[in-house]
């Protein structure tokens, strides 16, 4: 371990003070951007419904850069920010990113690159589906690392992502990907991220490029009772399409949610976000989306969607769904509600002999279901059903 | 013997008073229509019958077996064993029409203390229900009524009732939105469940579903009331000269 980080003291610091900090020069762009932007505060649009400031303001050890030895296994592994092991058809290599996206709105996005001057690029050969396991072992830590994911032109690539953790509580997980789709491919990721009891905090800020004719589809499932937060921006060229659906099942006290900006850039570009959250007990969940339309995007088609159900007394959701619309000649819409489950489907369920409870069990499924439904690979698919399952059915013993 | 008796029943929709003060009896083993102009309670007393929330009963009371049931949830009378099919179901995206059958019949079975049906046991009782209804089998691997035709909702509702096997079947408009087909096999489908023991309550605007459901009794429904019960013969004469043409007995 080294000397123990406060984050927080980098907030009124001066730029020659972080500069010192973070080993690079005053005229660093990205410091520039992160002295700019500043260190998220209770004011930050983006951070406004998150507890970052005491996550900011907490002592975490740092972890020692001691390369691990890289097994070849047929799955990707990352424990603790360093790569373990890689299938072989998969090139992983540190090194310096040059690609930084500079109009980032997350101030996070650029720490986490200060923080990491080295990023794991993973290049992926063919058409392939990886999975990809994110393991952290260190209590009180700060573990940050950034990935950069980089898929072949006409291929079709799928990550399947999961997270695992073992005595890793209270520590600060900052990561994050800078992901190219390359032209006239299409790159899936799939998110499965159940935090339970504290395991640990993890604040995930992404860049996502689509180039023309490309396809990304984003699918995460986010379950528990941990705060955390998913911030991310994609920026799609032309006749590029994004499809993203985010369900979140939230319980106990948590801050959990979806920051995200979706900016059209190309013609003929099109996107879709749809988000689902189920909020229990005293949770809140957070859906903060906006999407923008740039002079450039003409004849671009979008449609973003959040629903939220409230079964908890306390629980309250943050939906919003923003569009920001510079052309005339577009498709849009968008739209957000919340509430308590359908009345008309309950009573449909109970005039069927059902209980009330029971209905209600399988109504909250269902919901979580037209989600996980659309997850492709039917393995995959059982494995988030199972990770929902298991977390709603503990609940509901508890409740009982 | 009377299988559902309702007596002077007074029922509200919102600050609405839609029944007033219905009475009703209801034979085993007969097959009972009622008929009546839009807005006359048709399906407020449906509603009524299975204990929907809209429905706010004021006074009166409805007896089944000799029973009240007006202080039963909806679930415990369709234990119980009455059954309405909806006019207009719902789609439920998510729910898996084979799990939700499956779900129904099992509460059934275990309220009458038999042995539940696993997956593969419930799937064999299926599928002579299935060919009868003309339904494709894919149809309860789908979500439930989603996306479904209106022939297919309604032929969904009499596999239902065909499975759970009620003592009262309340039709709501069982014949709205369905092609000639479509009201054969669903119409085939009731027939199917005439045994001379249960009882139809056959709610309808139009004539037609009778040329195929027999009833035995004629009800007409007005103003919230039964104002005429007769045979089978008043159909003829509600053709013949409207709901304004009856008189009140």
């Amino acid at each position: 371990m080294k000397t123990p980080i406060r984050l927080e003291n980098l907030r009124d610091a001066s730029l020659e003070t972080m500069a010192e900090y973070f080993k690079v020069d005053v005229s660093n762009v990205v410091l520039k951007r992160l002295y700019t932007l500043g260190l998220p505060n209770k004011k930050s649009e983006s951070y406004r419904y998150f507890p970052m400031e005491s996550l900011l303001s907490t002592e975490y050890e740092t972890l020692d850069f001691t390369p691990l030895e890289v097994h070849q296994k047929e799955k990707i592994e990352i424990l603790d920010g360093q790569v373990i092991s890689i299938p072989p058809y998969v090139r992983v290599y540190y090194t310096h990113y040059d690609d930084i996206d500079m109009e980032h709105y997350d101030p996070m996005y650029y720490l986490g690159h200060l923080l990491n001057p080295r990023v794991i690029m993973i290049e992926i050969d063919g058409d392939r589906s990886i999975e990809l396991i994110h393991r952290f072992t260190k209590p009180n830590a700060l573990i940050h690392y950034r990935l950069v994911i980089k898929n072949q032109a006409n291929r079709h690539t799928t990550l399947y992502e999961s997270f695992e953790s073992t005595n890793a509580q209270g520590s600060l997980v900052l990561h994050g990907y800078d992901m190219v789709v390359a032209p006239d491919s299409t790159l899936r990721v799939i998110k499965n991220q159940n935090i339970q009891n504290e395991a640990y905090t993890c604040v995930s800020s992404h860049h996502y490029k689509v180039s023309r004719q490309a396809n990304l589809v984003l699918q995460s499932f986010d379950f528990g009772n941990t705060a955390a937060l998913d911030l991310f921006k994609v920026e799609l060229d032309t006749y590029a399409t994004l499809d993203a659906g985010h369900l979140l099942y939230l319980l106990g006290k948590t801050r959990r949610g979806i920051v995200s900006q979706i900016v059209h850039k190309g013609e003929h570009s099109s996107s879709k976000q749809e988000a689902k959250s189920i909020l229990e007990d005293d949770a809140r969940g957070i859906f903060d989306a906006l999407i923008r339309v740039e002079h450039s995007a003409i004849h671009s088609k979008t449609v973003q969607n959040s629903k939220a159900v409230l079964l908890g007394e306390h629980c309250y959701m943050i939906s919003k769904p923003q569009l920001e619309i510079y052309i005339d000649e577009l498709e849009a819409s968008h739209g957000a509600t919340t509430g308590q489950l359908d009345s008309k489907q309950l009573f449909y369920l109970r005039s069927r002999g059902i209980s009330e409870k029971e209905a209600k069990k399988m109504l909250i499924i269902a919901f979580a279901n037209t989600l996980i439904d659309h997850i492709k690979d039917a393995r995959y698919q059982e494995k988030v059903q199972k990770s929902f399952e298991e977390t709603f059915y503990s609940h509901t013993k508890e409740s009982t | 013997m009377i299988t559902l008796d309702i007596k002077d029943l007074h029922a509200k929709i919102g600050d609405k008073e839609i029944l007033k003060g219905l009475n009703l009896q209801l034979e085993a083993g007969k097959v009972h229509a009622i008929m009546g102009p839009n807005g006359a309670g048709k399906s407020t007393l449906s509603k009524a019958i299975v204990g929907h929330y809209d429905v706010e009963i004021t006074a009166g009371d409805i007896l089944y077996k000799g029973k009240s049931i007006i202080e039963m949830e909806a679930e415990e009378r369709a234990l119980e064993g009455i059954f309405l099919s909806f006019q207009h179901p719902v789609e439920i995206p998510g729910v898996n029409n084979a799990y939700f059958l499956r779900t129904a019949l099992n509460a059934k079975r275990k309220h009458e203390g038999k042995e539940e049906l696993n997956a593969a046991e419930f799937l064999r009782a299926m599928k002579g229900h299935l060919e009868a209804l003309g339904m494709k089998s894919d149809m309860i691997s789908r979500s439930l009524n989603e996306g479904f035709s209106g022939g297919e909702k309604k032929r969904n509702e009499i596999l239902q009732m065909l499975i759970l096997e009620p003592e009262v079947i309340i039709l709501d408009e069982i014949d709205s939105g369905l092609d000639i087909d479509a009201l054969r096999a669903v119409s085939e489908g009731i027939n199917k469940m005439k045994d001379g023991k249960r009882t139809f309550l056959v709610i309808t605007h139009y004539s037609r579903i009778l040329d195929y459901i027999e009833p035995d009794y004629i009800h007409v429904l007005k103003e919230g009331k039964v104002i005429k019960t007769a045979g089978v013969e008043l159909v003829a004469k509600l053709e013949a000269d409207g709901y304004d043409g009856i008189v009140e007995e």
